[in-house]
């Protein structure tokens, strides 16, 4: 893993970005106040940012806002210079190539063989009548099994994408983002459906294809030891609005509870991360009581039974 | 979401058994005890059996159905169906021949009919129409076209077009268009949207995302809703002969007229041997290929 805040990070203020986001608001209609509010960011190539943040913080907005799936209420979003807001709907096609998307539950065909669903993320770059008939050029198509092969897949070319496990699926997904050759990539929750291994293999083809083919790397993640792991920079979301945006490294407890406007150890997060907590254990083991590992849930429930007597 | 909603706050322990001050809905519960289902959810229900039974009892009234003169005149019908069960061989070759008219009517229209459906379904689901409205005006108009039955709409085109397979299968159209533009937006709009969104995102333009996404995730529904129409296509067009749009129902019609029972009787034998077939076919297709 490449140092947290490596040369690439550029914070806020950046030569040459790949994607700056520039006052980005998003009212949704009939929604409770803005989804994002004044979100400003940029991002250099072969950056992995992670975003963090509760539910309904507005990440996924967010990351839609980018690619336009979402039309933002205000702000400005640049790809590579070029203004993405308030773009004809010609010119959001063509900027959509360059920004791939990796989804929670990576929205394959079902239907379709890995390489037809792989296939797709050239779309953009063929004729209507080519992309019907899927006549796709040979060197993509070679393209597509050589990265398929790297990454694990090379025996399942002809399966239907609904025969593969969530890990195969969520990497055939990632492949077809890549073969858009894309300068950014956005991942919604790549991994919120995976078990742990497959997670982790996820995870490193993710920063893999950031730093080596140096794409730029938005991950929306619940994890935030995954996110502290895998992220050159981390941004906390809160309620629309960012409310840290640093490297891993500077993401303290008392950062993470601002996130999460929780106490730390209401969190269920990396051990790793509540060293604190950890710490507590351990001294409750030496001086010979024996924490159980259910008293927390229990002393929770009394708690909750308390508070309804009283209200 | 606010994140205080993640804290799980249980209610009062001396709450809990007694049912009344958990329900909102009901001040005085019939029976003792906790409530189990929620009236108010299952209300649409029983306010569809009410309004089934009130229907049933109106409607009777309305017919005024004579049961003494039903009743005395079904020997008579016995000896009609007896008289058809005396099958008679005479003139079988035509009888084949019209049935495979009336085949060849409910696929010619079976086959227009989803093309125009694919296209006009395609614009009339909701995900993937270029225009609301569009989806709207489309769907009220394979209502109203469906809400017409098929008869009248041949004698329309018979009107025009004079007798004929030609307007048979003009005839029939109207429906199969009427029946696939509606089920074929339905199977389009079931198509999840994130499906959709990901091919989207790769820059695809409308149309790639419909034959990349949609069409293919379709695919399966297509096949068993075409399937299904053909049945009722052949059904339909064998009718479809006795208001004059030839086929094998003018045979049966004809024979009739003449009191050549046996002869009538032999080929709804035969129209009604070909459907079975029909359907024994497409269900041990669909359970051999998997889609």
């Amino acid at each position: 893993m490449l140092p947290a805040g490596a040369w690439w990070s550029c914070g806020r203020i950046c030569l040459n970005p790949v994607l700056e986001v520039r006052n980005l608001k998003k009212v949704y209609r009939g929604g409770e106040g803005p989804a994002v509010d004044n979100v400003s960011f940029s991002m250099a190539r072969g950056e992995m940012i992670g975003v963090i943040g509760p539910s309904g913080a507005g990440k996924s907005t967010l990351l839609r806002c980018i690619n336009r799936l979402v039309t933002p209420t205000a702000g400005h979003i640049f790809i590579e210079g070029e203004e993405m807001t308030g773009a004809p709907a010609v010119r959001v096609r063509g900027l959509r190539r360059r920004v791939g998307m990796v989804f929670q539950h990576h929205n394959l065909v079902a239907r379709l063989t890995v390489m037809q669903n792989v296939m797709h993320g050239r779309l953009g770059y063929m004729s209507t009548l080519d992309g019907i008939l899927g006549r796709y050029q040979e060197a993509d198509k070679k393209q597509a099994v050589e990265i398929l092969t790297q990454t694990g897949l090379g025996s399942f070319l002809y399966h239907r994408a609904g025969e593969l496990s969530g890990g195969q699926r969520q990497r055939v997904g990632i492949v077809r983002a890549l073969m858009q050759q894309p300068s950014i990539l956005l991942c919604d929750e790549p991994i919120a459906s995976l078990d742990p291994a497959s997670a982790q293999v996820v995870m490193d083809l993710i920063r893999d294809v950031c730093h080596r083919s140096a794409i730029a790397c938005i991950v929306n993640l619940h994890q935030v030891d995954a996110a502290l792991r895998y992220s050159d920079r981390i941004i906390g979301m809160y309620r629309g609005g960012i409310v840290f945006d640093g490297p891993a490294a500077e993401l303290k407890e008392s950062v993470i509870e601002k996130i999460y406007n929780k106490p730390i150890k209401q969190l269920m997060i990396g051990d790793g991360i509540k060293g604190g907590i950890r710490d507590e254990i351990r001294e409750g083991m030496h001086s010979g009581i024996r924490e159980e590992p259910h008293d927390g849930i229990r002393d929770g429930i009394k708690e909750g039974l308390r508070d309804g007597q009283n209200g | 979401m606010n994140p205080e909603d993640y804290t799980i706050v249980l209610p009062p322990a001396d709450v809990l058994p007694s049912a009344g001050t958990l329900s909102p809905y009901r001040q005085r519960p019939r029976r003792p005890g906790i409530r189990v289902g929620d009236a108010k959810r299952d209300m649409p229900v029983y306010l569809f059996l009410a309004a089934l039974a009130v229907l049933t009892v109106v409607s009777l009234g309305l017919l005024d159905l004579d049961l003494a003169k039903l009743i005395e005149r079904l020997p008579k019908l016995g000896k009609v169906f007896l008289d058809m069960s005396r099958f008679s061989t005479e003139r079988f070759s035509l009888t084949l021949l019209t049935l495979l008219e009336t085949i060849a009517v409910a696929v010619l229209a079976l086959i227009y009919g989803m093309l125009a459906g694919l296209v006009l379904g395609a614009l009339a689901a909701r995900n993937i129409t270029p225009w609301k409205p569009l989806s709207f005006i489309l769907k009220s108009l394979f209502a109203f076209i469906r809400a017409v039955p098929t008869p009248v709409w041949v004698l329309l085109v018979l009107a025009s077009m004079g007798f004929g397979m030609a307007a048979g299968i003009m005839g029939l159209l109207f429906h199969v268009v009427g029946f696939f533009g509606r089920v074929f937006a339905q199977i389009f709009e079931e198509v999840p949207s994130q499906t959709i969104e990901a091919v989207r995102t790769g820059g695809a333009s409308r149309v790639q995302v419909f034959f990349g996404a949609v069409l293919p995730s379709s695919l399966s529904g297509i096949i068993a809703w075409t399937a299904l129409r053909f049945e009722t296509n052949y059904v339909e067009a064998a009718i479809l002969g006795m208001v004059g749009a030839g086929g094998v129902g003018y045979t049966i019609l004809a024979a009739m007229n003449s009191y050549k029972l046996g002869r009538a009787g032999l080929a709804v034998l035969i129209v009604f041997v070909f459907a079975l077939a029909v359907e024994l076919l497409t269900t041990y297709v669909k359970r051999k290929v998997k889609i």
